[in-house]
């Protein structure tokens, strides 16, 4: 594979020369710089980023800086894939040709966890070393990529439910509001949570409000009624379901924050907003930038160095309206 | 010419007696009686379900039945949408992208131009509605003029619209500050819900529309026999492509109704399969999917069903990974009930000796005898 | 020729739907080689003595016998396994498949590990050459070769099954000359190999090219079984024709009447025409005139009525109603020109099934007054009240659905409909058929008053004595065109235009 690499390289230096022999030929006295240029252009290493494409502020912000690092001025010729509407098979195709086409490297977010391992082996007979970003395959199989780097689901939301302890050393009813029964993301989430909060902590209600804000307002409504309000605490998977849900508490004249605390997960703008408002109490960062982590792997891998098939990408967490204020200016999703 | 006059077949009958029997041979009868069961389960976890409170902080009224009201608004409109559609012998896959778009339009608007006035309330609906009849009239002239399957049509423009929809946000969610527009989803009026409101308002003037004038009929038998409505005249191109504009405006409102409750726009979600929500609602309601006679009274019990029947699952607090399979359960249920051949056989068993009822010739009997007699 | 023992003898056949007598003591024969030809008139029963034949209906009366042997079948399959094949009009098989798939379907040459392609075809190959047709690639797709030729590969497709009997109802309708040409080759050969060839076709010229036999219905009633060489023409199609006695000896007739031929036509075309449906044709009706079209089943009497309509596009001629020009171009515009089009096709383009009496009734008015201007319930009760009396539709209850009045009922609503727009040109296509002959008599009678009261009436009928009886000028076609125009007088009979359409230049 190195020797393909290489080989381009090559060809693509002699072809740059080429057409920088006739840009001067033509235009007489152009500058050096353009010739410069064009000289880097030809050295990229071609980046197949097989996305899940807009889906909410976490992803905007992961796969915007997924693209920024892997940048023309890094070295990289990033090419980006969003699945249509979420569909798997319309991954699976992106994945293939980017195979097809011989690119260096593949990224990988898939919108399901199932049904990787054909593709993925086929990625790997032709020798394209594949980097799973932020959702994992099952079976978990590490010999089919090279490295998966994603923040780690189920210390977050442990992280979650140690602070909830805390905040309520007597016991509390809680909510959970998950994401689509069955991803991953939702099983880690859930698994963290469950294995850390205290016994004394009621559970009244785990539903789905499939990452939606509208969902989750709608579905929270009906869970204060049906339990006359008697709800301390809400675990709210992504930060969408959490804002619902604090709208739900304002609407039955109730304050977020004093009468039920809000845990969401993933640290967005407008989380960390509401968080400095007090209308949410914890928020969980699920970091979505390590682009540059990206980097570094992808490099390795192609230089033939061994990588480590798990990489956890390093998350705060955010427990006061100081910090949120804090740390606003400087947010970058 | 001179054949006596045969007696009028009117038996007289009590007004109040036959009102009765004409409800009860609705088809969207069982989907009232499903209705109420699902209000009774809720009773017997809750005696006070039904209960309606002031809520002492916002002044509002609250309640199951007022969220009940508030959750079906959205849904109402689009299974009326559908309803129109499908008495074309069409299909609107589009519904829920329109939604997006709508969405998306309002806020985006809002957002960008930041005026917080009832003014710019009514400028970000009107513009949202306006896009959602542009997107219908594609569907229209698709299907009318240019003659694509209406599955497929609408197929095409459910993919783009969410596009679309992602487009205009910039494939962001986005928020806007607007009381006035919140106030759509949220308000009550007279103790109702405004959302409530404006759908009521809105059915009863799509009924209107329909029923008062000849649209109902024209509507009704292109679906039934398209070769005999255009024999006899009638026009189905313009009638094509206004039911799909209506349908995407309702779609439009719909839209705005859905995003005004969070005054956020959630370009991956909003409407998201909310087309099958409308298609139920229609099912149930009692409309045959094969077109011709629809009911939009049936609809709008049909989307009452749906919105009461999500709330429940929560009411009930039915684990989430065994919703799907309890609504799924309800509606097949439901569905069951409605089918001919299940009411025939209740028929057949509640008067088993009751002689048939006059029937067509069989469809595969020759049309053609001059021996065949003058009677029914 | 004909062998001493028939395949297929058909006994007394009686066949009832609801209502509706569709057989009535009817036998058939067919004798090994030969080419029998079913004839009759739309709804003489030749399409159900077929299905009666194999098995699609069950016969209420009679009895079946093949090759001696008294059989029953359940369906096509069954016939079909008992060496009786059907050959449709429209080819049943699978476009996307190839040739040598659809010939060999279901008889596929199988190996030990599933189909052997290679036999297969050979087999498919052969089957083809046994018709003529080696030069068929049984690899192409079937959808790459013409209907014609589709058609044959039906036909080897029943001879694959080794099949005794080969039903071909009206193979030829959508074939040209040298296509039909073909196929008669293809017929005269598996003759010679003593296949009994049950033919079902409306051209004339073509009955005549290839059958031993006529087998002659009429109304459901056998009318008798004849050599080909021993009935001409014209005795054929009084046969198929037939006539009415009785009631409707005693109607009225219009052929006193006469129209002033000096006042301009209410109506007029000329070069009216649509390609592969009518070669151009002039007509004119005058006011208060009866201008019957006569011709045979698919002469395109009935293509005429629809061109005069709008209900297809015209792409020839000019019109002109009352002395202004005119585009008729759909039935919107037919309609608002005050032309009306009642359809013989009374199911698929009538009635509109679920919808009741009263809306079946007013739906055509209510088309030309726009939707937004409905009519009110008073005046659709008044336009009910009016027409359901007066054409004696029973029941006369409004509100039922329209789909369940029986056929003759639901042609009156249907007449009324067309009434109730008070057009000034009616075209009645087979307005009374499938009507007792009361009924019939009510309706030609309407249509005399409709006329003396002004009206222009196009009336088409495949009865050429009602034609005779109520028109006062016949527009003959035949094959398309037409070929005569007859002023009605005491001397014109149906015979009359038997004769034009049995003489008129036979086509080859």
């Amino acid at each position: 594979m190195s020797k393909t690499a290489s080989f381009r390289a090559f060809a693509g230096i002699a072809l740059v020369g080429a057409m920088a022999l006739g840009i001067t030929a033509c235009s007489g006295g152009s500058s050096a710089e353009s010739t410069g240029a064009a000289g880097s252009d030809g050295e990229l290493t071609t980046i197949g980023f097989v996305a899940v494409g807009p889906e909410g502020g976490w992803r905007t912000a992961n796969e915007q800086n997924i693209q920024d690092s892997f940048s023309k001025e890094n070295g990289f010729d990033l090419k980006y894939a969003p699945a249509t509407n979420g569909d798997q098979n319309s991954q699976i195709t992106a994945f293939t040709s980017f195979i097809d086409e011989g690119v260096d490297a593949i990224l990988l977010s898939a919108t399901e966890a199932t049904g990787w391992e054909s593709v993925l082996e086929r990625a790997q007979e032709a020798e394209i070393p594949v980097v799973l970003l932020d959702r994992g395959i099952e079976p978990n199989d590490t010999s089919l990529y090279t490295s998966h780097i994603a923040p780690d689901n189920v210390g977050i939301s442990a992280s979650a439910a140690e602070w909830a302890n805390a905040q309520f050393p007597d016991g509390a009813n809680y909510v959970v509001l998950e994401g689509p029964p069955g991803l991953s993301v939702v099983n880690d989430r859930n698994k963290g949570w469950d294995e850390t909060i205290d016994a004394n902590m009621k559970k009244l209600e785990s539903q789905s409000a499939n990452w939606s804000t509208e969902e989750a307002k709608s579905v929270f409504e009906t869970i204060l009624k049906a339990n006359n309000n008697d709800v301390q605490l809400v675990f709210a998977q992504n930060d969408e379901m959490g804002l619902g849900a604090a709208l739900a508490v304002e609407e039955a004249g109730l304050k977020p924050g004093t009468d039920v605390k809000i845990i969401t997960i993933d640290g967005t703008k407008a989380a960390l907003t509401a968080l400095s408002e007090g209308r949410l109490s914890f928020v969980a960062e699920y970091n979505p930038l390590f682009g540059d982590t990206a980097i570094d792997v992808v490099k390795s891998a192609l230089a033939g160095e061994t990588v480590e098939s798990d990489i956890v990408v390093p998350s705060v967490t955010f427990d006061s309206p100081e910090a949120a204020t804090e740390a606003l200016p400087t947010r970058q999703f | 010419m001179s054949a006596p006059t045969p007696p009028r077949a009117s038996i007289p009958r009590s007004g109040a007696r036959q009102f009765a029997v004409s409800v009860v041979r609705q088809p969207y009868i069982w989907a009232v009686v499903a209705l109420l069961l699902l209000i009774v389960i809720n009773l017997i976890k809750d005696p006070g379900y039904l209960g309606i409170s002031v809520n002492a902080t916002t002044g509002n009224l609250s309640g199951n039945v007022i969220d009940i009201l508030r959750a079906s608004a959205p849904i109402m409109m689009i299974a009326i949408g559908m309803t129109l559609v499908i008495a074309t012998r069409g299909i609107d896959l589009s519904v829920g992208s329109v939604m997006a778009v709508s969405g998306a339009v309002s806020m985006e608007f809002m957002n960008s131009s930041g005026d917080g006035s009832v003014g710019g309330a009514i400028l970000a609906a009107a513009f949202a509605i306006g896009i959602s009849a542009v997107l219908g009239a594609v569907n229209g002239v698709l299907v009318s003029i240019v003659g694509l399957q209406p599955f497929i049509t609408t197929l095409i423009t459910m993919l783009a619209g969410r596009g679309l929809a992602k487009v205009i946000t910039s494939g962001q969610n986005t928020s806007a500050s607007n009381e006035p527009f919140r106030w759509i989803a949220n308000g009550t009026v007279f103790g109702f819900p405004v959302v409530f409101v404006i759908g009521a308002v809105i059915v009863a003037i799509v009924a209107v529309l329909i029923r008062r004038t000849a649209l109902g009929l024209m509507i009704e038998s292109i679906g039934i026999n398209p070769k005999a409505a255009r024999m006899a005249g009638i026009r189905p191109i313009g009638i094509l492509i206004s039911v799909y504009i209506v349908s995407g405006i309702l779609a439009g409102i719909a839209g705005i109704f859905s995003t005004a409750s969070v005054m956020t726009v959630e370009v991956a979600k909003t409407g998201l399969s909310a087309e099958m929500d409308a298609i139920l609602a229609v099912v149930i309601g009692g409309t045959s999917l094969a077109g011709g006679k629809f009911s939009l009274t049936g609809s709008v019990i049909g989307a009452l069903l749906i919105a009461t029947l999500d709330k429940t699952i929560v009411f009930l607090a039915i684990p989430s990974s065994a919703t799907p399979a309890f609504k799924a359960l309800v509606i097949v249920v439901i569905c069951l009930l409605q089918s001919r051949r299940v009411r025939a056989l209740f028929n057949q068993r509640r008067a088993p000796r009751t002689p048939s009822a006059p029937t067509a010739p069989a469809p595969t009997a020759p049309r053609t005898t001059r021996k065949e007699t003058v009677s029914a | 020729m004909a062998a001493t023992e028939p395949i297929v003898e058909m006994s007394d056949i009686s066949i009832e739907f609801p209502g509706v007598k569709a057989l009535q003591h009817v036998d058939f024969r067919l004798f090994p080689g030969e080419v029998h030809t079913l004839m009759g008139e739309n709804g003489a029963g030749k399409s159900t003595l077929i299905k009666a034949l194999t098995g699609v209906y069950k016969i209420d009366g009679g009895s079946i016998r093949v090759a001696g042997a008294p059989r029953s079948f359940s369906g096509t399959a069954d016939a079909q396994s008992a060496g009786i094949s059907t050959v449709y009009q429209e080819v049943n098989l699978c476009d996307n498949l190839t040739i040598g798939e659809n010939v060999m379907l279901g008889h596929e040459v199988r190996g030990h590990f599933g189909i052997n392609w290679a036999k297969t075809h050979s087999a498919a190959h052969d089957a083809l050459v046994g018709l003529g047709l080696g030069h068929l690639d049984t690899k192409q797709p079937l959808s790459s070769i013409s209907l014609a030729l589709q058609q044959l590969v039906a036909i080897s497709r029943a001879m694959v099954t080794k099949s005794k009997v080969l039903i071909l109802d009206e193979p030829t309708s959508s074939l040209d000359a040298n296509e039909v040409e073909g196929l008669f080759a293809v017929m005269r050969r598996l003759r010679d190999q003593g296949v009994a060839i049950l033919f079902v076709s409306h051209f004339l010229d073509q009955v005549y090219a290839i059958s031993d036999r006529l087998t002659v219905l009429r109304n459901g009633e056998f009318v008798g079984e004849y050599r080909t060489s021993e009935l001409d023409r014209s005795q054929l199609i009084s046969k198929m024709i037939g006539k009415d006695f009785g009631a409707l000896a005693a109607l009225g007739s219009n052929r006193g009447r006469t129209v002033d031929a000096d006042e301009p036509a209410f109506y007029s075309a000329t070069d009216l025409g649509r390609k592969g449906s009518i070669d151009p044709v002039d007509i004119q009706v005058h006011r208060g005139e009866v201008v019957g079209l006569a011709g045979l089943l698919g002469s395109g009497r009935t293509e005429l009525g629809r061109l005069m309509y709008g209900a297809d596009r015209p792409d020839t001629g000019e019109v002109t109603i009352g002395g202004t020009t005119v585009e008729v171009h759909s039935p919107t515009a037919g309609l608002a020109k005050k032309i009306a089009f009642s359809t013989e096709n009374r199911r698929d383009e009538g009635i509109i099934g679920d919808l009741t009496v009263r809306e079946n009734l007013i739906v055509a008015v209510q088309a030309r007054r726009g939707w937004a201007r409905p009519l009110s319930r008073r005046e659709q009760n008044e336009l009910c009240e009016k027409y359901l009396v007066s054409l004696n539709v029973r029941p006369a209850d409004p509100e039922l659905p329209i789909k369940n009045l029986s056929g003759g009922n639901q042609q009156k609503v249907l007449l009324g409909r067309w009434l109730a727009t008070q057009p000034e040109l009616i075209i009645l296509d087979e307005p009374t058929r499938g009507i007792d002959i009361g009924a019939k008599a009510e309706i030609q009678e309407a249509i005399a008053t409709l006329a003396e009261e002004g009206m222009s009436v196009v009336f088409i009928s495949s009865e050429l004595e009602e034609v005779v009886r109520l028109s006062e000028r016949i527009v003959v076609l035949k094959d398309h065109r037409k070929i005569g125009e007859i002023v009605n007088g005491p001397e014109i009979t149906a015979e009359t235009i038997v004769d034009l359409i049995a003489t008129e230049g036979t086509t080859p």
